[in-house]
C-alpha cells in the first residue's frame, strides 16, 4: 500500500487532550480509517498545533479524504513519499 | 467424527460470529480457500456438529465431471429442502424465478441457515451466476453462506475470480486455511507414536498427507501425498484394488448396487477399504476419504485401462433399471472412455439443457466434445452443433472458438445450398470479426450477408442483417449510415412484426441520431427501451439505458442523463448484468465530474476499476475521470492512470476515446506548468478530430491550445461557452457554463477576466478541491499579467500600455533575451512565419525601428522589467 504525507490546517489549533476523552477520540479515528483500509501511522504537529503532517498507509487518495471526512478533519494536500535516509546510500 | 482439529479455534469462532450475525438477521458469506487436503471440509463438518442443534444446515457439492451437471449444488440442497424448490426446478425454466425461490426457501426459517457450497472451483457457470446472486443478497436473510474452493486449482484466467471479486466486502468474509504449524504436526506424530520432523519436512503441514502417512504402517515418510496415500493401500487384497479402481472413476461417489453390479461379489472388498479406513461408507454408496486419494487411484491406471473401466461404468448405468443417471454423468464417462456413440448420443442434449440454465461455459464445451466425433453425422446435423459452438462460446467471449466454429458451419450451409442459412452464418461472422477488432473483415461479410439474403423472399434474417449493418455505421459515428440501414431493418421488422428486431433497429438509428442532440433519436431510443422493457429483452434494455444515459451525458443535458443512468444501473444490478452496469457506471462517474460532485466520481470510478477483468472499453472513461479528479485535486497517482488510458485508447484507435484523454493530458501538462508538454498534447488529440468529431470534445481541446497562446483557427460548430471563449467574451462563456451546469468550466472562464471575476474562480474552485487549478492561476496572478488572453477584439489588450497581445509579448520578451526568429519559433513552437508576423507587430506597436529599439521602448512604457523577469500571464 502507498505512503501518504498529509498536510492538514488547524485554524483553531488541534487539541487531543491526554486523557480519556483524548484516547477515546484517538481510537475512534483509528476505527474509522478501519473502514476505508486506512492506517494512521504517526503524526509531526507545528508549535502552535495549527499545522499538522500526518503520514498515513491507504490504498488510494480518495480512501484518505473519505476517512478524513468521517473523522471531521481538514486536507490541505497529499502527497505519495517513500523513505529516504542518510543511510540509504550506502 | 468427533476428532479434535488443530489449530482451527479461531476459523470456529470466526464462523460462530457469523452465524450469530445471520441469526440476527443479516446473513453473511464466507469464503473457505486453501490447498488441496487443507482441512476445509473437516473445518466446516465440525462446525456442523457444533452447531447442528442451533441452525439449519445444508450441503451442496460441486463434482470434478467432464463438464458439471448445472446447478447441481443447487438441486442438492433443493432434495434436502422440503416444499416448493423441487417442483420449481422441474417445471421453471426462468433463472432469476429459480435464484429468488431458493434465496427466499433458505430464510425461511425461525433459525438460522447455514448454505455451504464445497469445491466451486469445480462449479459450472450457472451456479457461478448463483453465488453472486446469493452473496450479493444473502444480507437480508437469516443465512451464512459459507463457499469452500481450492486456491491451488484455480489459474488467473478461471472464470471463479469473477465473482469473487464481485462480492460486496462489507458482508463476505474470506478464511484462508493455513498448513499445520511443526508444533501440531509433532503432536499428531506423538499420538500415533511416530517422530515429528522428517514429516513436518515432507508433509509441509497438509493435514491430509500428515493423517495418510501416520495411518500406514510405513516406517519412513513418503515423498508425496501420492505415494503416502498408494503406501497406505498397499496391503489390500486384489479384490479391494478392483473395488479401489472402479471407485477411482466414479466422481464423488460410487453407488453400491453400481459396484455389485460390475465385480463379482465385492461385498467383503468393500467392508476391507472401509475398514482400512481409504473408503468410507455413504447412503448406498461409498467414497473415497478425500478427493486426493480418489486421484492418487486413478494416476495409477494406464490409459486404455481407464477407459476400459469409464466404458464398463456407462453400461451399468444405461443397462440400470433404476434411476436414471444424470446426463452430466453419464457424458462424463462417455468421453473419457472415448465411446463417440454414445458421446454423440448424450452431448448434444446436454449441450441445451446446460444452455438454457445459463451454463454456457458447460455447454460450450459439451458441443465441443460431440463435435469432436460428428463426422459420422449428416451434414445438416453437423452444422448445426457447429452453431451451437459458435453461440455459446461467443456468449463466454471465446471469440475465436465462435469464429471458427461458425466459419466451418458457413461452408457446410453453402454446399447444401441452404441460402438463409448461410446469410444468418455470414452475419454472425461480421459481428465476431468486429469484437476480434478485424474492421475490414466485419464489412465485407455484412455486406455479403446482405447480398444473400435479399435474393430470397424477406425474412427475419435479411432484417437482422440490416440491422447488424446499421450497427457497423452507428459505432463509426456514421449517422447517415446508420439511418439509412436502420430503417431498412426497422421497415422490415414492423412488416414481420419482431419485436426483437425493431427494437435493435431502433436503438441503432437513435443512437446515431441522439449523438447529434436530434431529438428524433432520441424518441427512438426511448422507443427502443419501451419495448425491450415490455418484452423481457433485457439485452437490449441495458443497452438503450446505455445509449440513452451516455448520449445525454455527451450532450451535458445532465438532469435527462442521471435519470437514465439511475434507472439503468438499478436495472442491470437487479439482473446480475455486470458489463452493462459498469459501463454505465464510467458514464455516470463522468457525469458526476462535470457537475462538480467529485467525491462521487472518484469513488463511482473506483468502483468501476476494481472490477475484476473488465473490458479496456469499459476502464477507459474510468480511467480518465478518476486521473481528471485527481490532477485538478492536486493529488497523487494521476499520471499512472493517464499513461494506461492513453495505450488503451490508442489500442481502440477511436477518436470518440482518445479525444478526453488528450484534454485529460493537456490539462495535467498546464498544471504542472509545462506549457510545451500541453500543447503537444492537445495537438495530437486535435489532428485525429473530423466531420464526425463530437463538438464538446473539440472545444475542449481547441481551450487548450488557446489556452496555451497557439489555436488554430477556430472551427465551425462548436458549443456555444467555447464560442465565446475564444472571442475573448468570457462573462457570456461563464453564464453559459452556469446554465449547462459545469461549475469548474465557469471557473475556468471567470479567471479570465476582471479581479471580482477571479475571485469568484477560486472560490468555486476551492468549493470543488481544485487545488492544483487554484494555485496555478494564483502563480499566475502573483506574476502580474497583462488583462486579457486571447487574441481576440480589442477590449481585451486595453488595459495593456503597448495594446500588445499575449502573443505579441511573448515573442517580445524572447527578442529581449537574444533569441532570433528561429529560436523563438522553436521556442513557442509556431512556424517562423507566424514569428515575423508577430516581431513586425511588436515593431509597429511600439513604434520601434528595430528590435533593440523595441526592447528599449518596453522597458521605458514598463511592458517588461529589467528583474526578475514579466509582468505577464501564459
Amino acid at each position: 500500500m502507498p505512503r501518504y504525507l498529509v498536510e492538514r490546517t488547524f485554524t483553531e489549533g488541534l487539541q487531543i487532550p491526554v486523557n480519556d476523552t483524548g484516547a477515546a477520540v484517538c481510537r475512534s479515528v483509528v476505527s474509522n480509517n478501519a473502514e476505508e483500509l486506512v492506517t494512521w501511522v504517526h503524526s509531526y504537529v507545528n508549535e502552535d498545533k495549527t499545522k499538522t503532517f500526518c503520514i498515513y498507509d491507504g490504498p488510494s487518495p480518495e480512501a484518505i479524504r473519505r476517512a478524513a471526512g468521517r473523522n471531521n478533519l481538514p486536507v490541505d494536500s497529499i502527497t505519495e513519499v517513500r523513505v529516504l535516509d542518510p543511510y540509504f546510500y550506502k | 467424527m468427533s476428532a479434535h482439529l488443530l489449530e482451527r479455534d479461531l476459523f470456529l469462532e470466526n464462523l460462530a460470529g457469523l452465524l450469530e450475525e445471520a441469526a440476527r438477521g443479516t446473513g453473511r458469506c464466507v469464503l473457505i480457500s486453501g490447498e488441496a487436503g487443507i482441512g476445509k471440509s473437516a473445518l466446516i463438518e465440525c462446525f456442523s456438529e457444533l452447531h447442528g442443534g442451533s441452525a439449519r444446515f445444508y450441503l451442496g457439492r460441486c463434482e470434478a465431471l467432464f463438464t458439471p451437471r448445472p446447478l447441481g449444488p443447487l438441486h442438492d440442497i433443493a432434495q434436502q429442502l422440503h416444499g416448493r424448490m423441487r417442483e420449481l426446478l422441474e417445471h421453471e425454466a426462468d433463472r432469476a424465478a429459480i435464484f429468488s425461490t431458493f434465496l427466499d426457501a433458505l430464510g425461511d426459517s425461525p433459525i438460522p441457515t447455514v448454505a455451504i457450497i464445497e469445491d466451486v472451483h469445480w462449479a459450472d457457470e450457472a451456479t457461478l451466476d448463483l453465488l453472486k446472486f446469493l452473496g450479493r443478497r444473502v444480507q437480508h436473510v437469516p443465512v451464512l453462506l459459507i463457499i469452500t474452493y481450492r486456491d491451488d486449482e484455480i489459474g488467473p484466467d478461471h472464470p471463479l475470480w469473477f465473482v469473487l471479486g464481485d462480492l460486496p466486502s462489507r458482508t463476505t468474509r474470506r478464511l484462508h486455511l493455513p498448513p499445520l504449524s511443526r508444533d501440531a504436526v509433532a503432536a499428531l506424530a506423538r499420538g500415533a507414536h511416530r517422530t515429528g520432523n522428517d514429516l513436518y519436512k515432507v508433509t509441509a503441514g497438509n493435514p491430509f498427507f500428515v493423517t495418510e502417512v501416520l495411518a500406514s504402517d510405513e516406517e519412513g515418510v513418503p515423498e508425496t501425498i501420492r505415494d503416502a496415500v498408494l503406501a497406505r493401500i498397499a496391503r489390500i487384497s486384489p479384490q479391494g484394488h478392483d473395488v479401489l479402481e472402479l471407485a477411482s472413476v466414479v466422481p464423488a461417489r460410487t453407488d453400491l448396487w453400481l459396484l455389485k453390479t460390475i465385480l463379482p461379489e465385492p461385498s467383503s472388498a468393500i467392508e476391507e477399504c472401509i475398514r482400512a479406513g481409504i473408503l468410507r461408507p455413504e447412503l448406498d454408496a461409498v467414497a473415497f476419504r478425500h478427493e486426493l486419494a480418489r486421484q492418487a487411484v486413478e494416476s495409477t491406471l494406464p490409459p486404455f485401462r481407464l477407459r476400459e473401466l469409464h466404458a464398463e461404468v456407462l453400461r451399468a448405468l444405461l443397462d440400470n433399471g433404476g434411476e436414471p443417471a444424470t446426463v452430466a454423468r453419464l457424458v462424463h464417462h462417455a468421453a473419457l472412455a472415448g465411446d463417440g456413440a454414445a458421446v454423440l448420443r448424450f452431448a448434444p442434449d446436454a449441450a441445451r439443457q446446460a444452455a438454457q440454465q445459463g451454463a454456457h461455459r458447460e455447454a460450450a464445451i459439451l458441443y465441443g466434445i460431440a463435435l469432436r466425433y460428428a463426422e459420422v453425422l449428416p451434414q445438416a446435423q453437423r452444422a448445426e452443433l457447429l452453431e451451437g459452438r459458435a453461440y455459446e462460446c461467443y456468449l463466454t467471449s471465446q471469440l475465436e472458438g465462435a469464429a471458427e466454429a461458425r466459419a466451418a458451419a458457413l461452408s457446410i450451409w453453402r454446399e447444401l445450398g441452404e441460402g438463409d442459412k448461410v446469410g444468418r452464418s455470414l452475419r454472425w461472422l461480421s459481428r465476431l470479426s468486429w469484437f476480434l477488432a478485424d474492421k475490414a473483415a466485419a464489412e465485407r461479410y455484412a455486406a455479403e450477408a446482405v447480398a444473400t439474403l435479399e435474393a430470397l423472399p424477406p425474412s427475419r434474417e435479411l432484417a437482422m442483417a440490416y440491422s447488424n449493418l446499421a450497427q457497423l455505421r452507428m459505432l463509426e459515428e456514421n449517422v447517415s449510415g446508420a439511418a439509412h440501414w436502420g430503417m431498412r431493418a426497422l421497415d422490415l421488422a414492423e412488416s414481420l412484426g419482431d419485436d426483437e428486431i425493431i427494437a435493435h433497429a431502433l436503438n441503432n438509428v437513435g443512437a446515431a441520431q441522439f449523438t447529434y442532440g436530434d431529438e428524433d433519436g432520441y424518441r427512438r431510443l426511448e422507443a427502443s427501451l419501451h419495448i425491450a422493457l415490455e418484452r423481457g429483452f433485457e439485452e437490449h434494455a441495458a443497452r438503450a439505458f446505455t445509449n440513452l444515459g451516455s448520449g445525454a451525458v455527451k450532450l451535458r443535458q445532465y438532469a435527462r442523463a442521471s435519470r437514465y443512468l439511475d434507472d439503468g444501473i438499478s436495472y442491470c444490478a437487479e439482473r446480475d448484468l455486470d458489463s452493462w452496469r459498469l459501463y454505465m457506471a464510467g458514464w455516470r462517474a463522468r457525469l458526476r465530474l462535470e457537475v462538480g460532485d467529485w467525491a462521487g466520481a472518484a469513488d463511482e470510478a473506483a468502483e468501476v476499476l476494481a472490477g475484476y477483468r473488465v473490458s479496456p472499453v469499459i476502464r477507459i472513461p474510468a480511467l480518465v475521470v478518476l486521473a481528471w479528479v485527481r490532477l485538478r485535486r492536486g493529488d497523487p497517482g494521476s499520471q499512472p492512470l493517464l499513461d494506461e488510458v492513453r495505450e488503451l485508447a490508442l489500442k481502440t484507435g477511436e477518436p470518440q476515446r482518445i479525444l478526453p484523454v488528450a484534454a485529460a493530458r493537456a490539462e495535467a501538462a498546464w498544471l504542472r506548468g509545462d506549457r510545451a508538454a500541453c500543447q503537444a498534447e492537445a495537438r495530437a488529440g486535435y489532428e485525429l478530430a473530423s466531420t464526425d468529431t463530437d463538438s464538446w470534445d473539440l472545444g475542449q481541446l481547441h481551450y487548450w491550445l488557446w489556452k496555451t497562446g497557439d489555436p488554430p483557427d477556430m472551427p465551425l460548430g462548436l458549443p456555444e461557452p467555447y464560442i465565446f471563449q475564444f472571442t475573448g467574451d468570457w462573462r457570456a462563456a461563464a453564464a453559459a457554463w452556469v446554465r449547462i451546469g459545469c461549475p469548474y468550466e465557469q471557473a475556468l472562464a471567470l479567471a479570465e477576466g476582471d479581479a471580482k471575476a477571479r475571485r469568484s474562480a477560486l472560490a468555486i474552485f476551492d468549493r470543488l478541491g481544485a487545488r492544483a487549478t487554484s494555485e496555478r492561476l494564483q502563480q499566475q496572478q502573483g506574476a502580474g499579467h497583462v488583462h486579457g488572453n486571447s487574441r481576440g477584439p480589442r477590449p481585451s489588450t486595453r488595459g495593456n500600455p503597448a495594446g500588445l497581445t499575449n502573443q505579441q509579448l511573448e515573442v517580445l520578451l524572447l527578442m529581449a533575451g537574444g533569441l532570433h526568429n528561429a529560436e523563438i519559433a522553436a521556442t513557442l513552437h509556431v512556424s517562423p512565419k507566424t514569428v515575423e508576423h508577430h516581431v513586425s507587430a511588436v515593431l509597429a506597436k511600439l513604434n520601434a525601428r528595430s528590435r533593440a529599439q523595441a526592447v528599449t521602448q518596453a522597458h521605458n512604457m514598463g511592458v517588461i522589467s529589467k528583474i526578475g523577469g514579466p509582468r505577464r500571464q501564459i
